[in-house]
Order: structure tokens, then C-alpha cells, then sequence
């Protein structure tokens, strides 16, 4: 390996490729160490990547929005007076680019996008001329779309990709009208197969519990009177998963090498919607948290989610995940356990529903649809019962939730 | 029109030695083979032609140099009495490279064109479609095609087509049906309606029944047939009546047939009789003891060399020959 | 000399100069010699040659299978029509178990120089039995040659080809070609060799018989739209010629095959196993346009629905080149 080549580093423990987002530094730039030199998006988040050591860069080797497998060569750089002296190798890069090593400190992932990504991302199905053309050319077959039959690419698409023409969507004429293709980001990639990884390898099982969260909906409404940032539903059900989890070790474990790992620490991950992918970031200590600092923490955490300035530590410390959809009126739902964690918590909407009171009458609470997934090799369906118990109870009488 | 010959064996004795000699080294021959299959020596399957002797050398000894054999997989008979040489033709079942056909084509398809054996053919009728063929060549030359059959090839395609079109072009064509009473495991009358010889006289082709465990009657119904094909006239059709002593194949034990039939037909041996033939014709028997001796003398002689034969080398084959 | 003659008068002319040339060749079949075929192919050579040369038969096409070859290994040059391909069905003991296999079995001794004329295609609204393209049902068969010319010239110098060579050809003449008009020179086409009759950049187009025309004419089509294609005449079907389909399709880094016939174990799916096998990194696409898994149906709309036209393949080749 030379020192003058500026190979893609590993930014995420589980990235086996990832996409240029923008280069800040132009070809004859110099620039010192610490400096941020190029904006690059791996399969969790989006992240700057300083310099290691001054020096200039002298040649860019794949533009914006082209793809690069980890410690492929980027860019060539130069001692900063322009000599060949130069950038340190970076460190943590493997020699080859093939196949990442497993992390043990999983992602925090929504219900499908994992930390485990296993061998390199699939190859691009390109037919062999095309291939050759690309390489010839250096352009990155990742990065195309394909207009051939299947969506393979084909010469004509490396030769648009070259002349700069603007991939034109792929039209066939079928009975279901015109076809465009929607290709994945890399992010989106890694979740589709981590969502079919974890649908085929885990047996996992469901329980369902609607929780009355009458008093929690009560106690917000008092709130807003003295607090600034008043707590969210999810913040209550992100405090009360903690604590179950704390009661309930079981469920605050990693399935690994065929046995599960309990942690120590209690890391709530919640599922944060952005545009181009689910993302989880985690909320840490939760159990050991107060209220008012989780209702903060996951702002600012959803907040940082769509703006892809999530830290990698933040999305791999998740020990449990807690999804929910009840803000688009999702009466219930089973999510998908994000592994290796051993379960996930899904939350529907609240509805107005007729529960009987204890003195005999009928009244109106406002009840949710609980559902957690559970793995059925880690734990078994008496203890999903019992945890989804506790964290019914604690939701029910949230006094523990607040103190 | 049944066929009784007379007996002219005196003025041949020398001749007739020879035919005598055909059979003994056929019946000894298939007895070899039957004891090298049961060794694991001779591979896949074989069938032998033991108690049909008469029939190959009898109709063998009236064809000349011009004329042709198409026979069937039942075929090693027909070979030695065409004069295949015995040594060749137990080699290439042995699928050794010093084979007739260097081991290419086994019992079932072994062929020799220099000694007028056109080929041996596994399809059941092959032989007639062969022989229809060479006997459309051979017209030119006044050779005469002679193909064998069984009675189950009369119910073949091949059978009717073929006899029809010899007939309707007048072919140089002997259709030897050898009638052994089996097609395979079953008796040719529960497969076959009517008469066999019918067939041919339905189509106005001189057809006569022989009795095939005589070499005498074979000879002459045989040179009777020739002539006529060679004459000009069409095809001729022989049924000569015979017995297989010896299952349908090396794979069959010949359980199915009733206990007794085999002795009975035993009795009428080819061999013995003309043995006994020629001694009555003034032959004398120390004579005939000798050709006993000679052949298993050449028996063992085959036996051994064939053994030691060189098995071919495996070698790109050009598909189109060349 | 060139004349331009149609394809049936190609053929007849290449019979008449082999039968002139070489006293071996016979030519036989129903219907071919005092009716001069019915696809009116051969009328005149009965007269000329008379019955030795030139006869009609009954409808037996195993027995003329049968004639074909053991004429061929006893020294003559046989020309069989069989007068559909459909039929070949009948024939195929004979052409498969005999003719084909006896160059080998004899170890090269001897080989069976039969050419089987054969009448094939769709589009006549002959329906399912009379309109089938058998080659697929060839293909397989080691030691067999399967001629298609598309062209009088090649009609012509083809046949006199198939009549020269010592090997069985399958000589298939498409229906729908009888009438096509086309230079015809003395000379002989050699079998094996492929012809682009039409020079292009874009894409490759393979066909043979029939399929040249509609691909020809798609290639006008195609020019329109500014997609030139290169079209290549295979001109037999076995053996292939590989080496000229890959040199075009290094240029053209596309290749279609148009087969008259079924996707599912046609010989189009022999070419794009050689090409992909031999030219793989020359390729950006390569598929086949072939008739659907169904019998040809009478009705004409149906038929023509059916069959691989311009219009279709000129349809498949713009949307997969723009």
C-alpha cells in the first residue's frame, strides 16, 4: 500500500462500502491535520473525515456520489509543498476490501437495519462488456442504474454514466403501465437484507397487551404548565421500557455464537423515521435518566437522525428498540427484531376505548396496543408475558416513571 | 410348402467336414462366452446362438464373395460362419482394442464389411432395413443381401415394410427367419397372429418353413432361396424352425419354458446328427474326433490370448471420422 | 456462370448434376419420380435417369430409412426425400441407430454417405403435423450433419455438398423458400460455414432458413430508427459455426438468435451456449426469439401470431438497444 493513496476508511464497524458525499478539499488544496477533507455516507450515517496528517490533495479518485468499498483508493495525495511524501496511512482500514469483521457492539437499528453485515455488499449486476467499460473508465458500477432487462447494467448505461447524461428511468411496457426503477441508497441496501436476515434466521414470537395510559395522558397535559419540553408518550414508554428491561434482564441481551449476552448497561433505542432510511439511535442509561432528560435526549436525537449526524456509537448502543407509529393512527403492528438483540417493542396509537372501572360502571381511558417480538431462542413466551406485564403495570401507574 | 433335403453328403464329405467344424467351434465358441460372462470377463449382456448352429453355417455355405449378411444381436453364429476371425470377434466382446471393432461396439453391434458381415443390429427388424438397403446396392452387382431375424421381428415395423418393398422392387433380399419359438421371454405364438410364413406369401414372396436343426436341409433350402433373389425375382423368405438352448439373453435363466422341451429339442442336436450323417456317409469318426480336438484346442488357445489382450486407450474420436 | 433461378429449380439442378456426375447416386422417396415430388421439386429426373437411378416408393419411411443406408455402406450414394419433416419421426431408427452410428462402430471403415431431404417450416397453414421444424430433435445425434440453406445459391451449392460428403446429412428445405428467386453460381458451398448477409454495429442477429428473410427485413425496419444490424446466415445448423457469430458479436457486443421453433431445447440455445461459453466478455446482451410451447395452429391469424416475424424481431431489437 502506498502512502499516497487515500483509501476509503472505515467509518462504521460494519461498512463494507460506502458513497462520496462531497469532497471539501479540491485537488492542489493543502491541508493540516484535523481539517475536514471529505463528507462521506456509510450504510449508518453520514460523517466527516479529517485529515490524519497535513499534506495537499492531488487527485481525486472518486467524485461526489461515486461508491467506494472500504480501502479502495479515493484520492492520491502529496506532502503539503506538493512532494510525495506523505499522509499517513490511514489506520483501521483493512488491506483488503472484502469482508468487514463482525462488530459484538450491534447497531441500534430499527426494526431491521443491523450491525452485523456479514461479507461485502452484493455485487452489481452488470453484463461483462459493460463491466469491462466501466473499469476501463473508472466508473463505479454501484453507482448506476441499470435500464437492461432486470435492471441490469448494461454499456449504455456506463457510457450515459460517463458523458454525464442523467440515468434515464427504465421504462418497459407491461400491463402495470410504465416501470420506473428506485434504486437503493446503501443504507437502504443494508436494511433490506438485514430485515430479510433477521425474518428467516430468528423464530421469534409476538405478545399483545393494551396498556391504559389514561394517567400518563393526564400528567402530560399538567405538564405543559411547567415544563418547557413536555415528555412525549414515547418518552414515557422509553422510561418504562428501561426499567422493565432493568427488571427483566432477559430482554436486555444480545443473541450471539448461539447463547444470549446480557448487558449491564440499559440502552433504549427508538426508531426515528427519516427520508431516506429508519434509523435508531440510542438513548443510554435510560433506566438511570429522569424523565425530562429523555423527553430531551430523543429530540435532539430525531433531530441529528434526519440530518444523518448521528454518531455510529450512538446507533450501535442499543440493547433493546422501541418503535412506534401511533402518530399515523397505526392501531397496532409487529416489528421486526433488529439482531442481535432479543426483542422489540412495538406501539400503536391511543384509542378511546370503554373499560370497566372498578366500581362497576363503564368509563372512557385512552388505551395503546403493545407488541413485542420476541426471540424465541433467548427467551420464551412466559417471559415476554411477564416483561410486557411489568411494562404495563409501570405504564399504567407511572409514578416510578417520573421520580 | 414344407422342405425335406436329400442327403448328398457323400459326394461333399469334405465340404460337410468343414460345415461340421463351423458348428463345433460356434457351439464351443458360445460356450466360452457364457463362461467368461459369468467370469464379469465379457460386460452388459450377451446373446448366444448355442443349438442354432445349423442355420448360420447351413445358409453361410452357399454365399459367395458378392453377397451380404445383415444379422441380429443373436449374431456371433452368423459371424464365425461368415469366417470372422474367432480370435477378433471374442476380443472385441472382451472390449479389448485387438477387437473386430477395437472394442467400440460389443456383442450387440459387432460388424466386419470385409467378411461380408454388414453388421449385427440390436433393434429388433434393424437387420431387415439393413439388409433392404444392401440389397438395393448388391442388384447392380447380382449379390444377394440375406438378413436375420427372429420370429418376433415378424411383428415389427421394419418386418412388413421392408418385405414389401423388397417385393414391390424386386430386391435381391433372403429373409432368414430364424423361428426358435421365443421372442424374448415369451412363445411366439401368444405375440403373433396368424402363421409367420403367411405373412410373406400374403405379399406373393416365395416362403418356405425349413427344419433349422438340420445343416443339410439349411444348405439346401438356403442355395434355393439365393438363387432365386440373385435370379431377379425379389426377395425369398425362409422359416427355418430351430431352438436356442440357452436363455433369451446371458440375464435370462430360460425359466419360462416348459420342463422337458429343452431335452426334447436337445435330442435333435444339429451337431450329433450330422455327425452321425457323415459317418454313415463313410466319414470316419476318428476324422471327427480330430475337429473336436482342434477346436478346443483353438479354444483354449482363444481364451488365453484374449485375456491378455490389450484393453484401447480412451483418445479424442474426430466426429465426423477422418 | 450466375443464373438467377428459384430455390426448387436450385435443388433439382444440384440432383441433376450429381446424378450425372457419379453413377453411385440414387434418389428415391414417394412421390419423387414419375410425379416429380410434391412440392414439384424433381419432375424430369425419372426421364432422364430412368428407374435404376430414380424410382418412386411405397409409403414406408422406416423401410426407405433402411434403404438409405445399407444402400450407403455397400457402395452407392443414396438421396432419400422424406416428404414433411414431420415424418421424420418414422424414420428415426434407422437414420439414429444405423446410419449415424456406423462410421464409429466400424472404427472409420465405413462410412454412410446418405443425404435425407426433408420439407419443413410453418406459414403455409399446413397445421400442426405438416409445419414442425424438427432440428431440435436432431441436434443430439453425434455423427449427423443438418444442412438449412435460406438461398437458391445455397440451395444448390449445399445439396451437391450434402450428395459429395460421406457422412448422413439432414437436408431441410423451409416451404415458404420454394419460390424465393436468387443468384446461383456452379460452384459448391461448403457445409459448416456461415455467411453475414448483412453488415451492421448494433446487434447481431443469427437465423437460418426462413429467419434470414424476416430477419433481413427487420433489419430494414431497424435502419429506420438508426439501429443497424448485423445479420448472420448460419447456413447449417450442425455443425455450428461458432467463430463467425463471434466475430460479429465482438463487434456488435450483442447477439439475438431467431429460431423458427420452440424456445425449450432449440438450437438456438446451442448458439448462446457456444457464444456466452466462447465469447462472454464480448457480450452487453444476448437472448432468442422463438415460437411459443405450443403445436403450430392452422387458423391464419393464429400461424402468424405464432411465428418469429419482422415486425417482432425489429420490436425486440429496438427496445432492447435504445
Amino acid at each position: 500500500m502506498t502512502p499516497n493513496v487515500l483509501r476509503m476508511p472505515r467509518l462504521s464497524d460494519s461498512m463494507s462500502e460506502a458513497t462520496i458525499v462531497a469532497w471539501l478539499k479540491q485537488p492542489g488544496e493543502a491541508f493540516k491535520r484535523g481539517e475536514p477533507l471529505v463528507e462521506v455516507e456509510t450504510d449508518k450515517a453520514t460523517v466527516v473525515y479529517e485529515a490524519e496528517a497535513d499534506g495537499m490533495l492531488a487527485e481525486i479518485l472518486v467524485t461526489a456520489g461515486g461508491t467506494a468499498g472500504l480501502g479502495e483508493p479515493i484520492a492520491r495525495l502529496s506532502g503539503e509543498n506538493g512532494d510525495d511524501a506523505l499522509t499517513e496511512p490511514v489506520t483501521a482500514v483493512p488491506q483488503d476490501a472484502g469482508e468487514t469483521t463482525v462488530s459484538r457492539q450491534q447497531v441500534a437499528t430499527p426494526a431491521g437495519v443491523g450491525g452485523q453485515t456479514g461479507s461485502g455488499s452484493p455485487r452489481a449486476r452488470a453484463t461483462p462488456v459493460a463491466r469491462r467499460a466501466a473499469a476501463e473508465r473508472g466508473i463505479e458500477l454501484h453507482g448506476l442504474t441499470g435500464t437492461g432487462p432486470g435492471g441490469r447494467i448494461r454499456m449504455l448505461d456506463v457510457l450515459r454514466a460517463e458523458s454525464g447524461a442523467p440515468a434515464p428511468v427504465a421504462e418497459t411496457r407491461e400491463l402495470k403501465g410504465a416501470t420506473t426503477v428506485v434504486p437503493l441508497s446503501t443504507t437502504g441496501e443494508t436494511i433490506a437484507r438485514r430485515m430479510a436476515q433477521s425474518r428467516t434466521e430468528i423464530p421469534s414470537f409476538e405478545v399483545v397487551a393494551h396498556a391504559d395510559l389514561s394517567t400518563i395522558v393526564q400528567l402530560r397535559a399538567d405538564a405543559a404548565e411547567l415544563a418547557e419540553i413536555v415528555p412525549s408518550v414515547n418518552d414515557f414508554v422509553v422510561k418504562a421500557t428501561a426499567l422493565a428491561l432493568r427488571a427483566h434482564p432477559a430482554f436486555n441481551s444480545s443473541f450471539v455464537d448461539g447463547r444470549p449476552e446480557q448487558h449491564s448497561r440499559v440502552n433504549v433505542g427508538i426508531a426515528v423515521a427519516t427520508e431516506e432510511a429508519l434509523l435508531v439511535p440510542a438513548v443510554l442509561d435510560a433506566d438511570l435518566k429522569r424523565l425530562a432528560a429523555i423527553a430531551g435526549e430523543t429530540r435532539e436525537l430525531a433531530a441529528r437522525a434526519h440530518d444523518r449526524r448521528l454518531s455510529p456509537d450512538e446507533l450501535t448502543a442499543s440493547t433493546f428498540t422501541v418503535s412506534n407509529l401511533g402518530m399515523f393512527g397505526v392501531a397496532s403492528f409487529t416489528a421486526v427484531i433488529n439482531p442481535p438483540q432479543v426483542g422489540i417493542l412495538a406501539v400503536g396509537a391511543l384509542e378511546r376505548r370503554p373499560v370497566e372501572t372498578g366500581t362497576g360502571g363503564v368509563a372512557f381511558r385512552d388505551v395503546a396496543t403493545l407488541t413485542l417480538t420476541s426471540d424465541h431462542r433467548a427467551v420464551y413466551g412466559a417471559d415476554a408475558a411477564r416483561f410486557l406485564g411489568s411494562l404495563r403495570r409501570l405504564l399504567e401507574h407511572p409514578l416510578a416513571l417520573v421520580l | 410348402m414344407t422342405l425335406t433335403g436329400e442327403p448328398n453328403i457323400g459326394a461333399e464329405t469334405g465340404l460337410y467336414l468343414d460345415l461340421f467344424r463351423a458348428m463345433v467351434l460356434i457351439r464351443g465358441f458360445e460356450d466360452l462366452v457364457q463362461s467368461l460372462f459369468l467370469r464379469g470377463e465379457i460386460y452388459g449382456t450377451t446373446h448366444l446362438y448355442s443349438g442354432q448352429e445349423a442355420v448360420a453355417v447351413g445358409v453361410a455355405s452357399v454365399l459367395e464373395d458378392r453377397d451380404r449378411v445383415a444379422a441380429t444381436y443373436r449374431g456371433h453364429g452368423h459371424a464365425l460362419a461368415l469366417g470372422v476371425d474367432p480370435q477378433a470377434l471374442l476380443d472385441e466382446m472382451l472390449g479389448r482394442a485387438t477387437g473386430v471393432n477395437g472394442g467400440r461396439a460389443g456383442s450387440m453391434n459387432i460388424n466386419s464389411p470385409d467378411d461380408r458381415l454388414v453388421g449385427s443390429f440390436g433393434i429388433v427388424g434393424g437387420s431387415i432395413g439393413a439388409a433392404t438397403g444392401v440389397g438395393l446396392a448388391l442388384k447392380r452387382v447380382g449379390g444377394v443381401a440375406v438378413c436375420q431375424f427372429g420370429d418376433g421381428a415378424v411383428n415389427q415395423g421394419y418386418f412388413h415394410e421392408c418385405l414389401n418393398f423388397c417385393a414391390v422392387l424386386r430386391l435381391p433380399v433372403v429373409f432368414l427367419c430364424e423361428n426358435n419359438g421365443y421372442g424374448e421371454y415369451t412363445p411366439f405364438q401368444d405375440v403373433t397372429a396368424g402363421a409367420i410364413r403367411t405373412r410373406a406369401e400374403a405379399m406373393e414372396v416365395p416362403a418356405v418353413t425349413v427344419d433349422g436343426m438340420s445343416v443339410v436341409e439349411m444348405r439346401t433350402a438356403a442355395r434355393r432361396a439365393v438363387d432365386h433373389a440373385r435370379g431377379g425375382n425379389g426377395p425369398y423368405f425362409l422359416e427355418a424352425v430351430t431352438y436356442r438352448y440357452v436363455g433369451h439373453s446371458r440375464s435370462d435363466p430360460g425359466a419360462y419354458r416348459p420342463p422337458g422341451e429343452l431335452d426334447a429339442w436337445k435330442e435333435r442336436d444339429a451337431i450329433p446328427r450330422l455327425r452321425r450323417e457323415l459317418e454313415e456317409a463313410g466319414v470316419d469318426p476318428k476324422a471327427v474326433d480330430l475337429v473336436h480336438g482342434e477346436v478346443e484346442a483353438l479354444l483354449e488357445e482363444l481364451e488365453r490370448k484374449g485375456l491378455e489382450a490389450p484393453f484401447p486407450e480412451p483418445r479424442p474420436t474426430p466426429e465426423f471420422g477422418g | 456462370m450466375t443464373t438467377t433461378i428459384d430455390f426448387r429449380t436450385a435443388l433439382r439442378e444440384a440432383l441433376d448434376e450429381e446424378l450425372a456426375g457419379d453413377e453411385r447416386v440414387v434418389f428415391f422417396g414417394e412421390d419423387v419420380a414419375v410425379a416429380g415430388g410434391v412440392f414439384a421439386v424433381t419432375p424430369g429426373l425419372y426421364e432422364k435417369y430412368g428407374p435404376e437411378r430414380v424410382f418412386d416408393t411405397p409409403i414406408s419411411e422406416l423401410a426407405l430409412a433402411g434403404a438409405a443406408f445399407g444402400a450407403a455402406i455397400s457402395g452407392l450414394r443414396p438421396v432419400v426425400e422424406i416428404m414433411f419433416g414431420d415424418f421424420l419421426t418414422l424414420v428415426m431408427d434407422s437414420l439414429v441407430n444405423q446410419s449415424t452410428k456406423y462410421r464409429f462402430l466400424t472404427e472409420d471403415r465405413v462410412s454412410v454417405p446418405i443425404v435425407i431431404r426433408s420439407v419443413v417450416g410453418a406459414g403455409g397453414r399446413f397445421g400442426a403435423i405438416h409445419s414442425q421444424m424438427p432440428v431440435s430433435w436432431f441436434m443430439g445425434v453425434p455423427g449427423l450433419k443438418i444442412v438449412t440453406p435460406a438461398t437458391p445459391g445455397d440451395a444448390k451449392g449445399l445439396l451437391r455438398s450434402a450428395i459429395r460428403d460421406d457422412n448422413p446429412v439432414l437436408f431441410f428445405e423451409h416451404k415458404r423458400l420454394y419460390g424465393v428467386s436468387g443468384e446461383v453460381d456452379d460452384g459448391l458451398v461448403p457445409i459448416g460455414v456461415a455467411r453475414v448477409v448483412r453488415e451492421g454495429t448494433d446487434v447481431t442477429v443469427v437465423s437460418a432458413m426462413n429467419g434470414v428473410h424476416e430477419a433481413l427485413r427487420a433489419g430494414e425496419l431497424l435502419a429506420g430508427d438508426g439501429i443497424e444490424a448485423e445479420v448472420v446466415d448460419l447456413r447449417t445448423l450442425r455443425p455450428l459455426d461458432i467463430p463467425t457469430v463471434l466475430s460479429s458479436v465482438a463487434k456488435t457486443n450483442r447477439v439475438v438468435v431467431v429460431e423458427e421453433g420452440p424456445l425449450t431445447g432449440g438450437w438456438a440455445g446451442e448458439v448462446l451456449a457456444r457464444v456466452t461459453e466462447e465469447g462472454l466478455g464480448d457480450l452487453d446482451d444476448a437472448w432468442r426469439i422463438a415460437t411459443a410451447e405450443t403445436p403450430v395452429p392452422y387458423s391464419p391469424p393464429l400461424e402468424d401470431a405464432f411465428l418469429p416475424t419482422a415486425e417482432r424481431i425489429a420490436s425486440e431489437i429496438r427496445a432492447r438497444v435504445l
